[in-house]
């Protein structure tokens, strides 16, 4: 049977650096592909010269064996590939129609032919089970929908391959679920699908093909069968992973560090009391919509609160967020490139963000730039951060895993005593989450209090001293070791279920 | 997941150098260094002037230089203040307004005469302004005080116009559009558009004051023979450069400099990190209207004249054009005073050569907007090989 | 209004560099404040002809109502040696700065439209925009109540920019002619800021306000076809000796007011002689670089005058918007 899409030892290299060396590979017709490695492996170079953005330096590719090489993205479009990006490529002003139908609307008698878009828009969304009108906007949806949008449009240019690239990032639960009922039936139809994932289980969900790229060369691959997660693992990052979690290095003290009481946000959150001790890691589980994020804003100050008290070390904690910082708190935004980076500034201003008054001298606050660069190297160091000349790398340049480190970081010269981490580990690879778990591990292990908030049980169950558990504003439940997921999960989609 | 190039590499081929050749990608390095310099519009001022020598000989004449220099200290000043607000990506259209407001509140503070015959009909008239000039004439100081009246008033406008973003919420180009207008009609209202004359020597001598003059001898060319005494260092040319030497320090050598870029970059990732983004606005409104009050001496000063119109017209195209072409962006966090002073510099020559190329009033101003369209373009050429190198 | 008189400048310098261009080659700078590109095309055609013809050059100079571009711009021509300047300032205190300016680098200049607030320094050439608008009012003052000798009239005035002095000089004459019977005058002030579309709003408020007009001026004839456009449907737009006239002054000059004196609709207009200060400026200069003078002093008065339906015989061609006219040019426009 010939592939669908075949590599015969496909290279590209940047001026010298390689970034896929020698791939050979075919895809078959009908088949499911999970395509996994860390950040940096060369898995969007790859998909890159498939989607005809980079030309390859050496090899080639064949499509249904003939030659293929598209010389920009409209060509891989025309012979039938479809991407499903991690940032979607949607008008979020446009309809959902107008979207389906960017590349080229149909015309009747000159003009758009409004009333067949609607009707095609209308039978793709039904297939999907997407259940809204074809003239919504599309930022009206949420991003699970959107997802569906972008897979509607694929399906209306009939592609034969299409390409997730990290899908269920920003998704919840639910609509995860949905995404996988979709992926199901696409593959029942016979489409063929390339899934790249750092979320492994998926992977094994999905797929039946596996192929592991590091460094850019395929180290592995196989059908799914034979890749169990820890045989994934080791291809992946090149060595064994004694587990997914470091072990905790030291135990809560009884000092309650943090506390909140009665916290009241009328339709957001209602009566949230719970306290968090020194050197406790305190896990927060709860839905997309939970209110688990609005918590951690309000309490760090950048949303209101209508009634309700929190104390840090005993003293009240209130006014604007620069006062809760010089107080001893922490955030550790969800968002990370909205909220949490200056994504053209250096890394070392990035990391001192937080704690630049420090370097300032005299009555001007001039900047001591030499106690600021070896503060700042020092705190890249200790992070593990892998960069270039810290000064001048914009933090843009970074990976996933490394951006997220100096969001983290940048904290740590202000030495706080109570973290809120809103989803640290999302978007980042395998490897690099082990590095963030040690690092909260530290933290906790210093004698900070940690409010630990996630939405992948798996990782509070593994790192967590109690995990909290909300559903619609409340807090429903709190847990504490052992952990039971399937409770944890239950409590969670309590009202959400039934 | 980005597979990127490190950084500092050859540029990509998609990206062609002007100059670049399949031999000359060491030249094309070279183009690239250049094009990025921080020096980028000085050399291209350099190579503008060079160029135009030639054929224009007044150009290089000493009192051409002087002239040019001359021209350039009060709109870097505006420039600089500028510089701030842009870099916390907003923009300042007050400036103009802000230098016509503190123009007549020096002139109407300090004149040492008005006639009544223009003025009585003022609102000023009487109370703050008669035909002894102003509340302050003929006090010791009185031009010192007068400033210290002008930079206060500018700062209640930053002040306004920082609230307003910082506090409401509202978007910068708004706030300081209805200040612009407000103040402008509030400066004219006044003075009922009159101007006042009669400054005293000691405020006049800031706008031309000679610290270092050259005497070259007569000079023959015209028909009438003529006394050639040129001002090199001059009263506007130290405050000037001292108002943009401690810009530049506030800028980039202080935790302010950082909490501004902070906030021109990423304003919530700023407010998360516990900068103080409304007070850095505010501050950075305040900045932008004292500089405009300090370069409203300057021109109140050389033109001798309280002028409630001092600032308007096209003068806020050529500070935001003149700070755009150093290589500040609109779009915030990115932003320097030398830049700004480059830009400025590069304005004035343009303006001064196109004068000097007697062309027809019209041509002057087409090919003045093409050669802003170039420059911008060139910015836009820069700003991809900045972000091809990371 | 400023730019209708920049054009006239413009032709009026060509024809005074024919007669008064007795100096040897000389380098002219010519400084104005600003130009409207219609009326710019005619004049800038004609003067760098002539002057050339005359073996003169022109160096023109436009400051975009910016005083302190005019001063650099001044600056500059001193830079390149120039033998004279004429100056059309933005106001008389820049003016008097920069003709200090001058005279401190040994260059001639003369002044004119806009004097100096200092007269003593520089060729000044001024024209009195209260007396010639005074002019101008007294003549319809005069009919209207002769017209109309009992009970109180209604006079509207169209104010300009106040930001301009020629503005505020035109309001103080329109009110010196009224206020010699204040008692007969009921006066409402319609601002126009030189823009004829706040001036027609501000006149159809007006006149729907109180419909009932007797008298009015306006501070520039350019607002004229404006004020028509609201008078005529409400009937107010009669000719002299029609029921119903509007007694209507204006001032400048230009070639639609000197139509519409000739058709009997509009009654006087006054009118700086802008030939008249423009001749003498360059007349002034061209002597004062003669006799190598590099200060000249002087002032050189522009009487002015109105031109109304009586005189429009005898003064019609001092006007310049009616040589305009008698070339054709309101044809040309529409």
């Amino acid at each position: 049977m010939t592939a669908l899409l075949a590599f015969d030892g496909l290279s590209k290299d940047w001026f010298g650096v390689p970034a896929v060396t020698d791939f050979t590979l075919g895809i078959e017709p009908g088949s499911s592909l999970g395509l996994i490695g860390e950040n940096g492996a060369g898995k969007s170079t790859l998909m890159n010269m498939v989607g005809g953005v980079v030309a390859p330096s050496s090899g080639r590719m064949t499509w249904q064996g003939e030659p293929y090489a598209p010389a920009t993205p409209a060509d891989a479009a025309r012979r039938g590939i479809a991407f499903i990006h991690q940032e979607l490529n949607l008008f979020t002003n446009l309809s959902i129609a107008e979207n389906i139908f960017i590349d080229g609307f149909p015309r009747r008698f000159g003009l758009i032919d409004r009333a067949r878009i609607a009707a095609t828009a209308r039978s793709l969304l039904q297939r999907l089970d997407l259940d809204h009108a074809p003239d919504t906007i599309v930022g009206e949806l949420a991003p699970g929908e959107r997802q569906l949008v972008e897979i509607a449009k694929a399906l209306h240019r009939e592609a034969d391959l299409i390409i997730f690239d990290e899908p269920t990032t920003s998704l919840t639960p639910r609509e995860t679920a949905r995404l996988f009922d979709v992926i199901a039936r696409l593959r029942a139809e016979g489409r063929t699908l390339i899934y790249i994932s750092h979320i492994l289980g998926d992977v094994t969900r999905v797929c039946d093909q596996v192929a592991v790229l590091r460094d850019g060369r395929l180290i592995d691959h196989g059908p799914v069968a034979d890749f169990p997660v820890p045989r994934m693992i080791r291809a992946m990052i090149g060595r064994e992973l004694s587990g997914l979690f470091p072990d905790r290095s030291a135990t809560p003290s009884p000092t309650v560090i943090f506390r909140a009481e009665g916290l009241g946000q009328p339709g957001v959150i209602e009566t949230i009391s719970f306290e968090a001790h020194a050197g406790e890691i305190l896990g927060l589980f709860g839905l997309m919509g939970s209110g688990r994020s609005e918590l951690a804003r309000a309490a760090f100050g950048l949303d209101p609160l209508a009634s309700g008290t929190l104390a840090l070390a005993d003293r009240p904690l209130t006014g604007p967020t620069a006062a809760r910082i010089a107080a001893g708190m922490a955030f550790v935004t969800e968002n990370r490139r909205e909220e949490g980076l200056m994504l053209e500034a250096p890394v070392a201003d990035n990391l001192s963000l937080v704690a630049v008054r420090a370097f300032g001298r005299g009555p001007l606050a001039l900047l001591d730039r030499e106690a600021h660069a070896v503060a700042t190297e020092r705190a890249r160091a200790e992070l593990g951060v892998r960069a270039g000349r810290i000064a001048t790398q914009p933090v843009k340049a970074l990976s996933g895993g490394n951006q997220q480190k100096v969001v983290i970081g940048k904290w740590l010269m202000a030495d706080p005593r109570f973290f809120i981490l809103d989803e640290p580990t999302r978007g980042v690879d395998v490897g690099a989450k082990y590095e963030i778990y040690t690092l909260i591990d530290r933290l906790a292990a210093a004698g900070s209090g940690i409010l630990f908030i996630s939405s992948e049980v798996e990782e509070l169950i593994g790192m967590c001293d109690r995990i909290l558990v909300m559903s619609r504003g409340e807090l429903v439940r709190a847990f504490t070791p052992p952990f039971n997921r399937e409770q944890i999960l239950a409590s969670a989609f309590r009202e959400a279920v039934t | 997941m980005s597979e990127l190039p490190p950084a500092g590499i050859t540029p990509r081929p998609d990206i062609r150098a002007p100059a670049a050749r399949p031999a000359g990608a060491d030249l094309g390095q070279r183009v690239r260094a250049l094009l990025l310099s921080d020096y980028f519009v000085l050399y291209l001022s350099l190579a503008y002037f060079l160029a135009l020598v030639p054929f224009l000989p007044t150009l290089s004449t000493p009192g051409n230089i002087v002239n040019l220099m001359s021209n350039m200290w009060p709109l870097l000043v505006v420039a600089v203040g500028q510089t701030f607000v842009l870099t916390i990506a907003g923009i300042d259209l007050s400036q103009g307004a802000v230098m016509g407001l503190t123009s007549v509140v020096v002139a109407m503070l300090i004149a040492t005469a008005a006639p009544a015959t223009v003025l009585a009909n003022a609102p000023i008239w009487g109370s703050l302004l008669t035909e002894q000039g102003g509340l302050l004439a003929g006090i010791p100081f009185a031009s010192a005080v007068g400033i210290a009246a002008m930079l206060a008033v500018a700062a209640l406008v930053g002040l306004f116009n920082g609230l307003a973003v910082a506090r409401l919420s509202m978007p910068p180009f708004m706030v300081t559009l209805v200040t612009m207008i407000a103040v402008a009609a509030f400066a004219i209202w006044l003075t009922q558009s009159n101007n006042i004359r009669e400054l005293p020597e000691s405020f006049i001598s800031l706008g031309k004051g000679d610290i270092v003059s050259v005497y070259l001898g007569p000079k023959l060319e015209s028909q009438l023979p003529r006394r050639e005494v040129y001002s090199f260092i001059t009263w506007p040319m130290v405050i000037a450069l001292a108002a943009a030497v401690f810009a530049h320090i506030l800028l980039n050598r202080t935790v302010f400099g950082r909490w501004v870029f902070a906030v021109g970059i990423n304003r919530k990732a700023a407010e998360i990190s516990g900068v103080p983004v409304a007070r850095v606005i505010v501050t950075v409104f305040v900045i932008s209207a004292v500089c405009a009050a300090i370069a409203s001496i300057l021109y109140t000063a050389r033109l001798e004249t309280g002028r409630p119109t001092l600032g308007g017209g096209n003068f806020l195209l050529d500070v935001i054009g003149a700070t755009v072409i150093g290589g500040t962006s609109l779009f915030g966090g990115k932003g320097k005073v030398i830049w700004t002073f480059f830009g400025v510099l590069f304005f004035v020559l343009l303006s001064n050569t196109l004068n000097l190329l007697n062309l027809s009033a019209f041509h002057i101003d087409m090919v003045k907007g093409g050669v802003i369209l170039m420059a911008a373009l060139l910015d836009v050429v820069r700003t991809r090989l900045m972000r091809s190198a990371t | 209004m400023t730019r209708l008189q920049a054009l006239a400048a413009g032709t009026i310098l060509a024809g005074a560099a024919m007669t008064a261009g007795s100096a040897s080659a000389a380098t002219i700078c010519f400084a104005f404040q600003d130009l409207e590109t219609e009326f710019w095309v005619a004049g800038h055609g004609a003067i760098t002809k002539t002057l050339k013809d005359a073996g003169h050059t022109v160096i023109e100079r436009n400051a975009n109502e910016d005083a302190n571009r005019q001063l650099e711009q001044v600056r500059d021509c001193i830079a390149q040696g120039v033998d004279g300047i004429i100056l059309i300032p933005q106001d008389g205190e820049s003016a008097t700065t920069i003709v200090a300016e001058a005279q401190d680098a040994d260059t001639p200049i003369a002044v004119f439209n806009r004097p100096p607030s200092d007269l003593s320094k520089g060729i000044v050439v001024v024209a009195d925009n209260a007396t010639i608008a005074g002019q101008a009012v007294d003549s319809i003052v005069e009919k209207a109540i002769a017209a109309k000798p009992e009970g109180k009239l209604n006079a509207i005035i169209v104010v300009g920019d106040l930001g301009d002095p020629n503005a505020v000089g035109r309001k103080n004459g329109f009110y010196a002619a009224i206020n010699k019977h204040a008692d007969r005058f009921d006066v409402t002030e319609v601002a126009s800021q030189w823009d004829a579309a706040t001036a027609l709003a501000n006149l159809e408020a007006a006149v729907t306000a109180n419909p009932k007009v007797d008298l009015l001026f306006t501070s520039s004839d350019f607002l004229f076809p404006t004020i028509r456009s609201v008078f005529e449907p409400r009937g107010l737009w009669k000719k002299t000796g029609e029921e119903g006239h509007v007694w209507m002054a204006g001032l400048d000059g230009d070639a639609t007011a000197c139509q519409l004196v000739k058709d009997g609709f509009v009654d006087a207009t006054g009118v700086q002689d802008l030939y008249f200060e423009a001749e003498k400026s360059l007349e002034a200069i061209l002597a004062a670089i003669d006799a190598g003078e590099a200060q000249p002093n002087e002032v050189i008065e522009d009487p002015g005058f109105a031109l109304t339906t009586d005189n429009l015989g005898t003064r019609e061609k001092d006007m310049w918007g009616c040589v305009l006219l008698s070339q054709g040019f309101l044809k040309n426009k529409s």
